[in-house]
């Protein structure tokens, strides 16, 4: 039997506060820096129009862009892409619009006619248009804000349900940190936000969620068992059960993703990106972020049992109260014995 | 071992099924096709692909509220519905998507089609067909002075807007000794003197200087015509367009541009017509129209009225005899309005124009023939993909799906020996039954979607190391094979589950308030968490249950 990290004791809650203190190393300079410069939204957030254009020979940016300046494309922005190919963005014009009742449209015409100019017709191929009205920016912006809301919110009942409120509480702010995580590593990485990479931030949201439900039913399960265990050795406990699921899983969906990052060309590269952090992430705050708020939440609010103090005081992680739990009191501890 | 029988057996249904709904086959199926439902026998191919696969155009259109207030738009939309999509069936796409998104937007998809604004023009053509009798009583000449006072007093003279500035140092003096009034109808002679016929035929009580005035010159051989430099038309439109100014053009008539630029000397001028606001005929009464070209006028339309458009068509010319008649094709001329010699019956045609290819005339006749469309739409998003690009990320995604699936097996082989080969059958089985389920709900293979299919590859894989490492722990407690297997399956169950529907929770919220790209996603992901539970707890353990059955338990497990 080939085993890594078997019977493992580490003790992993222990470093919390190492943990913290990088998280907030890592995080805190996103949040002084996304409210002055903001986040590049793609062309389906911002409205305007979008052309990625192949050459035979990789063209010349800054003469592309003089000539497209002065053909009267507004707000030009030109990036490359590939080696022959670039990309290249305007902003919308309504007094173009009024005249030709194109809409969206006219300014890639206008693109077109001077790339026409430039290389002749033939010289160049369009490999992909995308013109989008404000309007509809804004409402996928809303969209998006809307679905994370409510997927949260439905998590957080479900999992209040299954397991406790506690537990879906530090499920679901363990979460919300792997969010700011990745939204504070695509600033760094200068990553445009898309449609494409909202769903990667989405499905590290399934990804966390389903890493933190692996390590809190265990945590469940523990809790079900009659030992007289402080909550802090029981969490570090089913952090070290569960530790080769986690690894394992870890490492093949960091392959799959490998073999995105590398193949998987430009379109699907920052999706593959946002993920691949997103996952490192989620797995790390299960330990981290969700465990340590289980205990936070658990000394706060310490749970009640028909008067007597149950779980509570072993939260501390202090001497264990003396007690012997009856499976009828382990039967009122509720959601957690089901 | 009935019981291993059953599970078998349903194995091997739910692998039948998903071959079954892979395969290419002919089916019957109820559609729509206007207001009622028909039979329709089509090939249907599963799992298409989506455009970003395949190259093609989206569109999604919205109704354009700026030209026309609309009550009840999600009704207007469905008949706006029915007209594109009577237009997109007959522009000769295969397999077009027309459909309604939400209750604001309509979505078109035509696959392969690159040429972006013919395709626009087809949807968004409202085809709004008039018949409108010129003015014949200089009406605009006496309103004019009234006009200028208008945009004088709202002081839009002094901020006229773009395209005027640019040209008015160098216009503006040619240009109000251009300003002539309308000559005698049917007087040819001016014609030939639309610029330089002559400021001292200028009735008495015009200001040759007033703001709009000044742009708009006379000339034309027929009532009602009057030209406008091209350089100043955005201007002239704009003060058209304030509400003072179309409340002091004359009772009953309106001004429509001409589709044309014509030339007069050496500058392009656009014709504007004063026309009847009451049309004699709308197009509403068309039954055909086909494109053809002819010798003299070029490319025309033409196009046949049903009996009661010819009735009606034939009595309002016989009394409009030796009138002009416009041709308006949403608020356009077509050419230049023809005089009526005679009652008209049911056929006639629209002049094109000369330069214009058969094409547009194809185009026109086909969005003719389909109708107008009930409200205005204005295009909200355009999205081509060429068909480069969509190959390029199939290669790509083939070659990422083909080297993760490579080393998901190889992992999981080399660290579980025997029971990681039958989590890879598990697997094959979940790759066949989500494609079957995606192909059964018809779904469209997009590059999101494929997306969330390697994903929940990695739900599906996770949900076997839950269940191994248990099987492990309980092995390592002591516990025999046959139970170590039960226990371990038992208690990977509700993390299972949990993990599951926590995901296809996020999924379906996803579905519920996402559009195209982010839906494609959650579809993809939502049919193979249910192919990945089945898959984990019902199909692997059905491999362990043989396994127990065939060895009696007598062999260690490789695990």
């Amino acid at each position: 039997m080939l085993r890594i990290l078997h019977d493992t004791k580490i003790d992993f809650i222990r470093l919390w506060r190492t943990a913290a203190i990088v998280i907030a190393v890592f995080i805190l300079p996103a949040l002084v820096l996304i409210p002055i410069s903001g986040f590049n939204y793609s062309i389906e957030f911002t409205g305007g129009t979008l052309m990625q254009v192949g050459f035979k020979q990789p063209p010349d940016v800054a003469q592309v862009r003089s000539a497209l300046t002065q053909g009267g494309v507004p707000g030009v922005e030109i990036a490359r892409f590939g080696t022959n190919e670039l990309v290249i963005r305007a902003q919308e014009s309504s007094s173009v619009e009024r005249q030709q009742s194109g809409g969206a449209e006219t300014v890639a015409t206008q693109i077109r006619a001077t790339l026409d100019k430039l290389f002749g017709a033939g010289g160049y191929d369009v490999v992909r248009t995308e013109a989008v009205g404000p309007r509809v920016g804004d409402e996928l912006r809303r969209q998006a804000a809307t679905a994370t809301l409510i997927a949260f919110g439905l998590t957080l009942i479900y999992l209040a349900w299954r397991f406790e409120w506690r537990f879906a509480l530090a499920a679901v702010l363990a979460t919300v940190h792997d969010i700011i995580a990745s939204l504070a590593f695509m600033k760094y990485m200068n990553i445009e936000i898309s449609v494409f990479v909202v769903g990667a931030i989405l499905t590290v949201i399934g990804y966390s969620m389903n890493d933190k439900v692996v390590v809190f039913d265990r945590v469940r399960e523990n809790l079900r068992q009659a030992r007289k265990e402080p909550l802090y050795d029981l969490l570090n406990r089913s952090v070290n059960e569960t530790l080769p699921r986690t690894v394992m899983t870890g490492s093949t969906t960091l392959a799959c993703l490998l073999a995105l990052l590398i193949f998987g060309g430009e379109v699907i590269r920052p999706f593959a990106w946002v993920l691949t952090f997103g996952i490192i992430i989620g797995t790390f705050s299960s330990i981290y972020v969700a465990s340590p708020l289980l205990l936070w939440t658990e000394r706060k609010w310490p749970r009640r049992v028909g008067g007597k103090d149950a779980v509570g005081p072993r939260s501390l992680g202090s001497a264990p109260v003396a007690r012997k739990p009856s499976s009828r009191s382990r039967e009122a501890e509720g959601a957690v014995t089901r | 071992m009935s019981n291993l029988k059953i599970r078998l057996l349903l194995i091997v249904v739910m692998i039948g099924g998903a071959i079954y709904s892979l395969f290419p086959r002919t089916v019957v199926e109820r559609v729509r096709r206007g207001d009622r439902y028909v039979y329709d026998t089509t090939r249907r191919v599963p799992l298409k692909r989506g455009l970003d696969l395949q190259g093609g155009m989206h569109l999604s259109l919205e109704i354009d509220e700026a030209k026309q207030a609309v009550t009840d738009k999600s009704e207007a939309l469905d008949r706006a519905l029915k007209v594109v999509r009577t237009r997109i069936d007959e522009f000769g796409v295969s397999e077009p998507i027309v459909q309604k998104s939400g209750n604001d937007r309509i979505i078109v998809e035509l696959p392969g089609i690159d040429d972006e604004a013919r395709a626009i023009d087809v949807v968004q053509k409202s085809a709004f067909l008039q018949f409108q009798i010129t003015d014949e009583t200089r009406a605009l000449e006496k309103v004019l002075p009234r006009i200028d006072a208008i945009i004088r007093e709202s002081g839009a003279a002094a901020a006229a807007p773009t395209a005027g500035d640019s040209t008015a140092k160098t216009g503006q003096k040619g240009l109000q000794e251009l300003f002539t009034p309308g000559t005698a109808k049917g007087d040819s002679a001016a014609k030939a003197g639309g610029d330089s016929a002559a400021a001292d035929t200028a009735p008495v009580n015009l200001t040759t200087g007033g703001p709009f005035s000044k742009l708009v010159a006379g000339g034309g051989d027929m009532p009602g015509e009057y030209f406008v430099a091209e350089t100043d038309v955005l201007t002239a439109q704009h003060y058209l367009d304030m509400p003072a100014v179309r409340a002091a053009l004359p009772p009953g008539k309106t001004l429509r541009w001409g589709a044309d630029a014509v030339s007069r000397g050496a500058t392009m001028f656009r014709p504007l017509y004063l026309v009847d606001t009451r049309p004699i005929i709308t197009g509403e009464y068309l039954t055909d129209a086909k494109p053809n070209q002819v010798p003299i006028e070029g490319t025309v339309v033409e196009f046949t009225l049903n009996n009661e458009g010819g009735r009606r068509f034939r009595n309002e010319t016989g009394k409009h005899v030796g009138d002009y008649m416009a041709i308006v094709l949403d608020d356009r001329v077509m050419g230049r309005p023809p005089v009526i010699q005679s009652a008209i019956g049911t056929r006639g045609q629209i002049t094109m124009g000369q330069g214009r290819s058969l094409q547009e005339a194809q185009d026109l006749a086909l969005v003719l023939r389909a109708g107008a469309l009930p409200v205005p739409l204005k295009v909200a998003e355009v999205r081509k993909i060429g068909a480069s690009l969509g190959e390029d990320a199939i290669r790509q995604g083939l070659a990422a799906g083909a080297l993760g699936l490579g080393l998901v097996i190889l992992i999981m082989i080399v660290y579980y020996r025997f029971s990681g080969f039958l989590a890879v059958l598990g697997l094959l089985f979940y790759g066949l039954t989500t494609l079957g389920i995606l192909a059964g709900f018809d779904a469209t293979l997009t590059l999101p979607g494929l997306a969330g299919f390697v994903l929940s590859i990695g739900m599906a894989v996770d949900a076997n190391f839950l269940i191994f490492e248990r099987i492990r722990e309980e092995m390592v407690r002591g516990k025999t094979i046959r139970t170590a297997i039960n226990e371990g399956f038992d208690h990977a169950w509700s993390a299972i589950v949990d993990t599951h529907v926590t995901t296809a929770l996020t999924a379906a919220i996803l579905y519920q308030f996402g559009t195209g790209p982010v839906r494609g996603f959650a579809v993809a992901l939502l049919a193979g968490l249910a192919a990945s539970m089945v898959s984990a707890i019902f199909v692997v353990r059905t491999l362990f249950l043989v396994w127990l059955h065939r060895t009696r338990a007598t062999q260690p497990l490789s695990i």
